[in-house]
């Protein structure tokens, strides 16, 4: 019996050979945005998403969608939406801290950025300290179920979250102030670290004893996170969760969309199994062929394809062109996932999707050797 | 003249207490703010660029120089109201319409005013008509357009069409970038440059003005 989707992912993730390179797509940025504008293609219109994939022929990767979700415990927790922005707000017995949110409205409502993050200054490491020691992560698995349901055999759904380093540096106090702060204030930024640490572990926790076969150790992984931060307060965390994954026979994948020249080496020490979202030159500065010899068999690569070739800009014989020469990089095509970095753009060519899928049949029996 | 070699080493090492004393101690010694500037600041700033874009130097070893810099400039500001800060030229920053994006360009912002350049940031979803506004009074020497996302791409052609057709396209270089923007991009749209990170930005603005000079 022909192996599903879903089965051809997860064999090539776990570095099984296959006999055809797997395809699995994102399209949700362009599928969100079109429905929301109403300018999806007519005969796709009233179409959900997968069904969109399956009749394109492609593998499912359907969105991050959370298991675990957070309860607050001696605090008070309150949301304000005034629209485009939402402010949470955290008021202990410590004092408060809020954080707003902007959802843009350009790319839709589902896609928030902070405009004000949680820490503002030195005064709020307690707080939030406070909050984080009296939050408690409890199991939320319906949305999830009722998704990967929906997708069944025909691809992945992603869950998971950042690393810890990267939750600091990213939602709790924006790029440039975590640096500012672990220079001026290492010891403080350290326990904070280590409070984020301990709620993550509880989320994994529950996480390993759900139904689900892959879970993601890492978001937006770029050059951003630094190289000497990333080895003296990522790796052990990557080191440390993904064996948690690996002793309940899980696999662990992070979201590698950024520019990645310098973390490239770091990857092997990481343990981390699927390296997805692979988004490579002309958008980044690596070329799929040089991680290909970087990395060797010992990370899957999911990705390829990134964003800006699905733009009109490029025609239809420079698609090929870069799609069939990104065969001839990853040969003989072993530990490899077809996928884009790290999504179809809102006015992205849909039917280049369908188009991937014809030249996997055309190009993509394995092992590869044209 | 003075040693400013202490004050470089502090901006490159990214000690911003050490920075400002050394130019508390230099300003104590008789040194002129812009000989501070140009001989401390700036030149430390090139070498931090130099060592970004040879892959010794990280983001944020160039975040905490730039924040070492900012700690001098503000001490030598109050004393440059006659002259000003001395600078390679004015750059206007934005991030375009549809995108509200911004750290590459504060990335590209603080590199450009870390090596001796004006900045005049717009900050994000900034309009075609806003960026030729600020050509008009502002006069930049340089424009740079930021767009992260495929979809707003295109606001760059049309930004650099906008200025074309107020007649503003001959007397103010445009450079772009940001993560979707590549150098085959730039051409399509007929930008005059494109940098890949602000390392790169902070080199090729600086050779813009050269050859705008030579011209």
């Amino acid at each position: 019996m022909a192996m599903t989707h879903k089965q051809k992912i997860l064999a090539a993730a776990r570095g099984e050979r296959l006999d055809k390179l797997p395809f699995g797509a994102r399209i949700d940025l362009w599928y969100n945005y079109n429905s929301a504008h109403d300018s999806l293609p007519e005969k796709y219109k009233g179409w959900n998403q997968v069904d969109i994939l399956r009749d394109l022929g492609a593998g499912v990767q359907y969105r991050h969608l959370p298991v675990v979700k957070e309860e607050y415990q001696d605090m008070e927790v309150s949301e304000k939406s005034d629209p485009p922005y939402v402010t949470t707000e955290f008021r202990t017995p410590l004092g408060s801290v809020y954080k707003k949110v902007l959802f843009n409205p350009y790319e839709g409502p589902w896609q928030g950025y902070d405009v004000e993050k949680l820490f503002k200054s030195e005064k709020d490491y307690p707080i939030i300290k406070y909050v984080l020691e009296h939050t408690i992560p409890v199991s939320d698995f319906e949305e999830y179920r009722k998704v990967s349901d929906q997708v069944g055999e025909d691809g992945i759904v992603r869950t998971g979250g950042a690393s810890p380093a990267q939750y600091i540096m990213r939602d709790i106090m924006g790029y440039e102030l975590f640096f500012y702060e672990l220079m001026d204030h290492p010891t403080k930024v350290e326990e904070l670290l280590e409070l984020v640490k301990d709620l993550e572990r509880k989320k994994y926790e529950i996480a390993v004893k759900l139904d689900l076969e892959i879970i993601q150790v890492c978001e937006n992984w770029s050059d951003d996170v630094h190289t000497p931060v990333f080895k003296k307060y990522f790796t052990p965390w990557f080191q440390e969760i993904t064996d948690l994954l690996h002793a309940h026979g899980k696999l662990a994948i992070a979201h590698l969309d950024g520019e990645n020249k310098r973390l490239i080496p770091l990857f092997l020490d990481t343990h981390i199994d699927v390296a997805e979202a692979w988004t490579p030159a002309p958008m980044t500065l690596v070329t799929t062929a040089e991680l290909r010899k970087a990395w060797g068999d010992r990370v899957t690569i999911w990705g390829g394809v990134p964003a800006t070739l699905f733009e009109p800009t490029y025609s239809d014989e420079e698609f090929d062109d870069y799609v069939i020469n990104l065969f001839k990089e990853i040969a003989p095509g072993y530990n490899f996932i077809v996928g884009l970095g790290d999504n179809l753009p809102f006015d992205g060519k849909i039917e280049r999707v369908r188009r991937i899928v014809e030249l996997i049949d055309k190009y993509g029996t394995l092992p590869i050797n044209f | 003249m003075l040693d400013y070699s202490f004050l470089s080493q502090a901006v490159i090492e990214g000690d911003w207490n050490k920075a400002t004393q050394l130019t508390t101690a230099a300003l104590d010694s008789g040194a002129s703010p812009q000989h501070i500037i140009t001989h401390g600041l700036q030149t430390a700033m090139s070498v931090v660029g130099e060592k970004y874009s040879s892959g010794e130097y990280f983001l944020p070893d160039m975040l905490m120089a730039a924040r070492a810099v900012d700690s001098a400039i503000e001490m030598l500001e109050p004393l440059l109201s006659d002259t000003g800060v001395p600078t390679l030229g004015k750059v206007v920053l934005g991030t375009v319409k549809g995108d509200i994006h911004d750290i590459g360009k504060n990335i590209v912002a603080m590199f450009l005013k870390g090596v001796g350049f004006e900045v005049f940031d717009l900050g994000v979803d900034v309009s075609d008509e806003k960026f030729v506004e600020a050509a008009q009074k502002i006069k930049p020497d340089i424009l740079g357009l930021s767009a992260l996302l495929t979809t707003t791409m295109p606001s760059i052609g049309s930004v650099i069409k906008a200025l074309d057709a107020d007649g503003l396209r001959s007397d103010v270089k445009v450079i772009v970038g940001g993560a979707a923007v590549t150098q085959g991009y730039a051409n399509l749209v007929g930008a005059d440059a494109y940098a890949h990170d602000g390392g790169e930005a902070a080199r090729v603005c600086k050779e813009l003005i050269r050859n705008k000079v030579v011209i």
